[in-house]
């Protein structure tokens, strides 16, 4: 643990509480929820440590067809919760169950993975692609679609707010999740998710997001509007390789070159479109 | 600040600092099996129970075990009196240097009280987390399956 300069560690009751500790701390405190972050971080800035743990946001709940998971839910809570394995034909235990390992998802929480927005991590990608919408307490009370949100100066809000929720719409259609590690459990290289609908035995919508490239997941509008309309083949995906392969915003980092991740990003949305496809036509 | 939680069955009061960990405390405690490798929450070797969920105790925070039950190696067996799972792992052979093995059998712990009849397959994803870098997995793999026959059998206690 190195966090030297923390003084104070808190145990708030509610999101109000929470609001008016870290408001105290102007700067220097810091919400804590699963921790997998903090724990690591080496911060000498942070004095208070504030633990919303106990602030009633974990639940899953199915309201109207939408699935609103509270933020401090962990990643273990969500993969056991009966509506959550539901979801869209199990499309979260897909990509859940490749965050991480064991012991780190009974620690971290969905809303954890949402502000820290690792550029490499798994769960920004799906929910983008997912249309997921976040929830947030601050001076008032605000909500943005997730890929909204990650346009903004997110990281600034979350100084002076608590995320409370992620709401993920229904779909009819099927979902699939891809991702390029060098080890299970290890993070992601390149990673994919795709929403498909199939009416008439054509593609009528389509949503798709490539993360780890190595930027923080973006959708590929240009590739989701040439989709619709489309009869799944063999044919149109091997154009949706080709196109992803030629079109893709890659670049360099520590972990792999924009070179290789180039010659397997075609690849890696191929087959997440292919397969949400094939799910979504049974 | 004082905290209440629950170690291996007994209740503890200790003083905890802020930004100290889970690990930190537990070892101060006297509970040496909980072992600091990478201290970033990646090897495993710091992996204990609290309330039935192992977690990697260098990235937990010691504040954090408020009302907690937790639960070390020590609290499973011991020289004398070995838990099936320390049994099963020296019978199975999996045990080299040592340094992985309470994180190994409190995963597989975790695993055992939540799926009695594992496939090898979800043995090794349950342990994905927990590097060995002597034994080798398979030794550990046949462990826990060997360990989850016997509860099955009603072996354990």
């Amino acid at each position: 643990m190195r966090l030297t300069g923390v003084r104070r560690f808190h145990w708030a009751r509610d999101v109000e509480e929470a609001l008016s500790l870290l408001d105290a701390y102007h700067g220097r405190g810091a919400l804590l929820a699963g921790g997998v972050d903090l724990g690591r971080s080496a911060r000498t800035d942070l004095e208070g440590l504030i633990d919303i743990m106990g602030i009633g946001l974990s639940y899953v709940r199915e309201e109207d067809g939408r699935l609103r998971i509270g933020t401090t839910t962990t990643l273990t809570e969500i993969l056991e919760h009966p509506a959550a394995r539901r979801y869209l034909h199990g499309a979260l235990v897909e990509v859940l169950c490749r965050v991480a390992v064991p012991p780190l998802r009974n620690m971290a929480t969905l809303g954890g993975a949402v502000v820290s927005a690792h550029p490499w991590a798994d769960i920004p990608t799906a929910l983008v692609a997912l249309g997921a919408e976040a929830r947030w307490e601050g001076e008032r009370e605000e909500h943005a679609l997730v890929e909204e949100l990650y346009r903004q100066p997110f990281r600034a809000v979350f100084r002076r707010a608590v995320l409370t929720e992620i709401a993920l719409p229904p779909w009819n259609g099927a979902f699939a999740f891809e991702k390029l590690s060098r080890s299970a459990g290890d993070i992601a290289l390149l990673n994919a998710a795709c929403g498909v609908g199939i009416q008439d035995g054509k593609i009528a919508w389509a949503r798709v997001a490539v993360g780890a490239t190595p930027a923080r997941a973006e959708r590929l509008t240009w590739l989701e509007e040439a989709l619709q309309g489309e009869a799944p083949s063999d044919t149109l995906w091997r154009q949706v390789q080709e196109e992803v392969e030629r079109r893709a915003k890659v670049g360099d980092d520590r972990r792999a070159s924009a070179a290789w991740r180039r010659s397997v990003a075609g690849v890696v949305v191929r087959r997440a479109v292919a397969r949400a496809a094939e799910r979504a036509a049974r | 600040m004082k905290i209440y939680f629950e170690l291996n069955g007994v209740p503890q009061y200790p003083e905890v600092e802020p930004g100290e960990s889970l690990l930190q405390l537990l070892r101060r405690l006297g509970m040496k099996s909980v072992k600091e490798g990478c201290g970033t929450g990646d090897c495993g070797a710091c992996t204990v129970l609290v309330d039935g969920r192992a977690v990697r105790s260098c990235i937990a925070f010691a504040a954090r075990a408020q009302g907690k039950r937790i639960i070390t190696l020590e609290g499973l067996g011991t020289v004398n009196d070995p838990h099936p799972l320390q049994e099963a792992f020296l019978d199975a052979g999996a045990v080299q240097c040592g340094f992985c093995t309470p994180g190994m059998i409190l995963v597989a712990y975790e695993l055992l009280s939540r799926h009695p009849d594992p496939t090898p397959e979800e043995v090794r994803t349950a342990i994905v987390g927990n590097l060995c870098r002597c034994t080798g997995y398979r030794k550990i793999v046949d462990a826990v399956m060997l360990a989850a026959e016997w509860k099955r059998e009603g072996r354990w206690r």
